[in-house]
């Protein structure tokens, strides 16, 4: 019986730590809404930049005494944000950002949280029940738009490997879905290969390398990838390819890609060593942009102060060519206005940063915001 | 020790068994009541129904998939396809079940059908076909994600309101949610069962196998019938998923695992089998779950919230451990005693080093007479276990050349395939060291992820600063391994708990020293090291065959690792052999450490930059490749050439997948049934 004590001695010591800790931290007024995000998994670089952004958008002046935001992380788990989601309700959420782990498990819950009044709005992916707001992009659309981007480059004739995202999630299978519409469409285009890259670019370069140790970067004709542009065009420099002998590639929005598509002669500050260099690579850069969450929270609060908003916010598809593609000198606000769409490697030593970052809707969010979490002035 | 064990009141002694053997659950329930209460005195109101609702029914999932683990556990099993069936007979509920009272009633036990059935499966394989439960029940998940697929590949579906009303709401209004009621329906189950022979067999089976068979007991058709119930239960929890949810998605139950095996050993449960119980499962389900609302009203920010989640889950544990009998309790008396040896001078090294023993004339000159047996007779063993791998790895090669071309003949598919291999050959001596004491390390993935951001912080692509960053990275890694280890050693916290508690930590840390985006490039010399194809190989390569030399040198040829094999065999009795049990756990979680921070770096390398989540496609391969290399899961087996074997095998089959047009599901049931095969190959003969 002895032990017994100790161990109650034990946890209650820890209790009271955390107790302590807890009560210099919840000293907020309480005339300002309630808002939570509810984030899914946080260990890759789109979900911490959206966050940083959400956060960013928070602590802009307009919202700053508005709005007490508190964000969780719900992991990979989706009964887990089942569970955050409740817990946010109980604790008098007046509105709650999601990005869902799930479109469809987190219904009923949604449904729970909207009868008590409490708005939820999803970003990037959507939520299916209808009391929800959701903030998205058309993913039919990217995987449409990139795919005919492809099949035209290559005179609608080639083969090309294709590396898909995380197998069994809506915006995987409808962008797959639509691309491969396209290529059926074009029976000169022939996938000779096909992966899943977990929309990561480390697993792209591995996926790759186990595609290429039984082909030969001669046999392929371009790419069609969700994330690993940036990667693909490393490898190809690795295996002796010349810059200007670099395949097409549809791909991801990050900033290394999007350098990789100046011209060589264009002058970019911290980018002189390849592959995070201008490559003047042929490419089609698209993203799901990383300011959906701010936004998200930019309509919450507008519906908290009873504007109406609308249900769905479909998202123009942010997408970059060689056509467009303009580097940004400082990445101001100004600049990015002005259509600038990649950013200095000296200012951002990330490649895989999403680039996406520019809406004219939520202008309290830019550069800084993205990178660091600090809104605009 | 008779005479003195029947001079002592056997009433008291009664009693004290008694407590101990509730000791688990009853910690649990203390840190469960503890926690609801922290949180009730946290936030805002008193708790009210909806409260204790929502709690109730959002944890019944995990509670329901852990009493099925529980008894996989118990029998000393393990069951990796709780997640993934639980994601399968959801997709299969909500693409099915009409909404007829009938129907739903229908497709519920079907729901729970199906999930007896992979029970079923894995069943066969482990009891009849005497395979390790890990790869078995591996090879199921892996089958059971494909098929999941073909199901449903993207969320969807649709399931009857009249499923939801029934399971997920209450049975009494405003009074007692049905999770509950349906909980202490199989709590009661449970109690039944423990009263029964099957009951009896499970806990014997668990404490020791061999006594179990010689006791009378039907081994085999007890550990059938566990993997069947077992598999009903993720079956049931597929079903509650599905009501809870509405709808369906392919995805929804395979994150789960982790936490379905930390309930699991959080409620008490000893991972091997024969201690522990449902009850306690159940409570540590709730555990788990009501630490989402910790966080919460502690207000604990994103960053830390992985990080003071793996402390809760280490305190939790420690607490229910503390007992006079702990191991933190015996290491703590035992210093006392070394102390008061210390300053008496009489320890072995105080006193006079003279030798002392008896020497009998004429012993040392008899010359070494038999001769050393053959090669072959004295590695026969470890041949018979790693050859299946190496079989298996020719039959892909010889396929990949009929179907993809380009294999056998192609001296650059060799390359590939041993750069692919290289980390997971690397991590294979980590892993294969830690599974060979008994133990396992799930804080690889972010172990890999937290030297690689180090790593290319520091270098930011330059040659110089490897000189230092490097060995300071692999130093982290270390010390990452050494508290592990002393976890594991000092403060007897299961290896799994620890483990999976320090990958929470470490991913924190990652994030917080990265700040969400690492930064910063691996240096040219490693980006060399790792992707030149300007030579004839790449130059990580001859690195990696010079590694798999050291590796096996080490583990056949030193005194640590002998101690390792030792340990393998049973602590007790490799402690009365003379190894020193706690230092060596320590070194061998410091060298996975070490082996995952330095796979860290050449991923770094070999991607040019760090990711954040870039280690998380390693944890289940790191375990698969060890087993199916014929390593034995429960320790003392194996050998690193069969883990090399292993990693040969896994990563030509992925690569002849790749190099097919075959879609995701068909690919991943195809990896499934090869790793099962692979292993129907490395089957025990019966003695």
């Amino acid at each position: 019986m002895r032990s017994w004590k100790t161990g109650w001695r034990f946890v209650a010591a820890g209790a009271l730590a955390l107790g302590v800790m807890a009560q210099a931290g919840s000293a907020d007024a309480a005339d300002k809404f309630k808002v939570f995000l509810s984030m899914s998994y946080i260990g890759n670089d789109w979900q911490a930049e959206a966050a940083n952004m959400v956060k960013a958008m928070a602590a802009h002046k307009d919202f700053a005494d508005k709005i007490d935001l508190q964000v969780q992380v719900a992991g990979p788990n989706a009964q887990r944000q089942i569970q955050q989601i409740n817990a946010m309700v109980q604790a008098g959420a007046k509105a709650i950002v999601v990005y869902p782990i799930s479109p469809t498990a987190l219904n009923a819950v949604v449904k729970n949280a909207c009868s008590k009044g409490v708005i939820v709005i999803a970003y990037d992916a959507a939520i299916e029940e209808p009391c929800a707001y959701n903030v998205t992009i058309d993913q039919e659309e990217a995987g449409r738009v990139t795919a005919e981007w492809l099949v035209k480059k290559l005179n609608g004739k080639g083969n090309i490997i294709a590396i898909t995202g995380v197998p069994g999630t809506s915006v995987d299978t409808l962008r797959t879905k639509a691309a491969k519409e396209v290529f059926a469409k074009n029976p000169g285009i022939k996938i000779v290969a096909e992966a899943v890259g977990m929309w990561s670019q480390a697993v792209a370069r591995t996926e790759l390398s186990k595609i290429l140790a039984t082909h030969n970067w001669n046999e392929v004709n371009g790419l069609w990838m969700q994330v690993g542009c940036y990667t693909a065009n490393a490898m190809q420099l690795e295996a002796g390819k010349k810059i200007e002998e670099l395949l097409p590639c549809a791909g991801e929005g990050s900033n290394g890609g999007r350098i990789q598509m100046l011209p060589t002669s264009a002058k970019v500050e911290g980018g002189d060593t390849p592959p995070y260099a201008p490559l003047g690579a042929p490419r089609i850069s698209y993203a799901s942009p990383p300011y959906s969450g701010a936004l998200a929270l930019k309509l919450a609060v507008q519906k908290l102060e009873g504007k109406d908003i609308p249900k769905l916010t479909t998202l123009p598809l942010p997408i970059v060519t060689n056509e467009t593609i303009k580097y940004c000198e400082t990445g101001s606000w100004e600049e990015m206005k002005s259509g600038c769409n990649a950013f200095p490697p000296s200012l951002v030593p990330n490649p895989g940063w999403f680039a996406s970052i520019f809406s004219d809707q939520t202008p309290e969010v830019g550069f800084q915001a993205a990178l660091i979490g600090q809104p605009e002035p | 020790m008779t005479s003195l064990s029947a001079t002592t009141p056997p009433t008291r002694a009664r009693r004290g068994l008694r407590i101990g053997r509730y000791q688990g659950v009853l910690v649990a329930l203390g840190v469960f009541i503890l926690l609801l209460l922290i949180n009730d005195w946290m936030s805002v109101g008193p708790m009210s129904y909806f409260e204790v609702s929502s709690l109730s029914t959002g944890g019944a999932p995990l509670a329901i998939a852990a009493t099925g683990q529980t008894l996989v556990i118990l029998t000393g099993g393990f069951d990796l396809s709780a997640g993934a069936v639980i994601s399968l007979v959801n997709v299969v509920v909500a693409t099915n079940m009409p909404d007829t009272p009938g129907g739903i009633l229908l497709w519920s036990l079907l729901g729970v059908g199906v999930g007896m059935a992979t029970g079923a499966f894995n069943g066969i394989f482990v009891a009849f076909f005497r395979l390790q439960p890990i790869v078995v029940t591996l090879s199921t998940m892996f089958i059971v994600q494909g098929l999941t697929l073909l199901v449903l590949d993207k969320p969807g579906g649709m399931v009857p309101m009249g499923l939801s009303n029934a399971l997920a709401l209450d049975a009494v209004p405003e009074l007692v949610p049905m999770a509950l009621v349906l909980l202490g329906i199989i709590v009661l189950l449970w109690l039944w069962l423990k009263s029964t022979r099957l009951g009896t067999a499970i806990y014997a089976i668990g404490s020791d196998m061999e006594a179990a068979r010689a006791r009378g007991i039907s081994v085999r058709l007890a550990q059938f019938t566990v993997y069947v119930l077992a598999g009903g239960c993720y079956g049931f929890a597929g079903v509650f998923v599905s009501a809870q949810t509405g709808a369906g998605d392919p995805l929804v139950g395979n994150s789960m695992l982790l936490q379905i095996f930390g309930a699991v050993v959080v409620g008490g449960t000893r991972l091997g089998g024969g201690r522990g119980g449902v009850v306690g499962s159940i409570i540590g389900a709730y555990i788990l779950m009501i630490i989402v609302n910790i966080l919460l009203v502690l207000n604990v920010s994103a960053y830390y919230s992985t990080v003071v989640e793996g402390c809760i889950l280490i305190l939790a544990v420690l607490a229910g451990a503390i007992s006079r009998h702990s191991r933190a309790a015996k290491h703590l008396r035992a210093g006392f005693v070394r102390f008061q040896a210390w300053r008496r001078g009489m320890l072995p090294r105080q006193v006079s080093r003279a030798t002392r023993r008896l020497v009998l004339p004429g012993i040392e000159a008899r010359p070494h007479k038999t001769p050393a047996p053959s090669f072959l007779v004295r590695n026969a063993e470890s041949i018979r276990y790693a050859l299946p791998a190496y079989v298996c790895f020719l039959i892909v090669l010889v396929i990949t050349e009929l179907t993809v071309g380009r294999a056998l003949t192609s001296w650059s598919y060799f390359n590939s395939i041993l750069v692919l291999s290289s980390f997971l050959l690397i991590l294979a001596l980590g892993q294969g060291t830690v599974i060979l004491t008994g133990g396992l390390d799930l804080s690889v993935p972010w172990t890999i992820a937290l030297a690689g951001i180090l790593l290319a912080g520091m270098v930011n692509g330059q040659n110089g600063p490897m000189l230092y960053a490097l060995p300071l990275v692999l130093l982290v890694g270390c010390l990452v391994g050494l508290a592990n280890g002393i976890g594991i050693a000092i403060f007897g916290i299961s290896p799994i708990v620890m483990t999976l508690a320090m990958n929470g930590i470490l991913q924190g840390l990652a994030l917080l020293y990265s700040q969400g985006t690492p930064a910063g490039f691996s240096a040219p010399l490693m980006r060399w090291f790792m992707t030149d194809k300007s030579g004839a190989v790449t130059p990580v390569v001859v690195f990696i065959l010079l590694f798999v030399i050291a590796a096996v040198i080490l583990h056949r040829r030193t005194p640590f690792g002998r101690r390792v094999y030792g340990l393998g065999n049973g602590e007790k009795v490799a402690a009365l052999s003379g190894i020193n049990v706690d230092r060596t756990i320590m070194l061998v979680y410091a060298l996975s450490g070490f082996c995952a921070a330095l796979v860290g770096c050449m991923l770094t390398g070999f991607s040019g930059q760090a990711s954040l989540g870039m280690g998380d496609e390693y944890m289940l391969p790191s375990i698969a490749v060890v087993v199916v290399g014929g390593t034995l899961i429960t320790g003392g087996r194996g050998s690193y050439l069969g883990m090399v074997g292993g990693v040969l095998l896994l990563t030509a089959l992925q690569t002849l997948l790749a190099g097919t047009m075959l879609p995701y599901a068909t690919r991943i049931i195809i990896f499934g049934l090869v790793v099962l095969a692979a292993v129907i190959a490395l089957r025990e003969r019966n003695h």
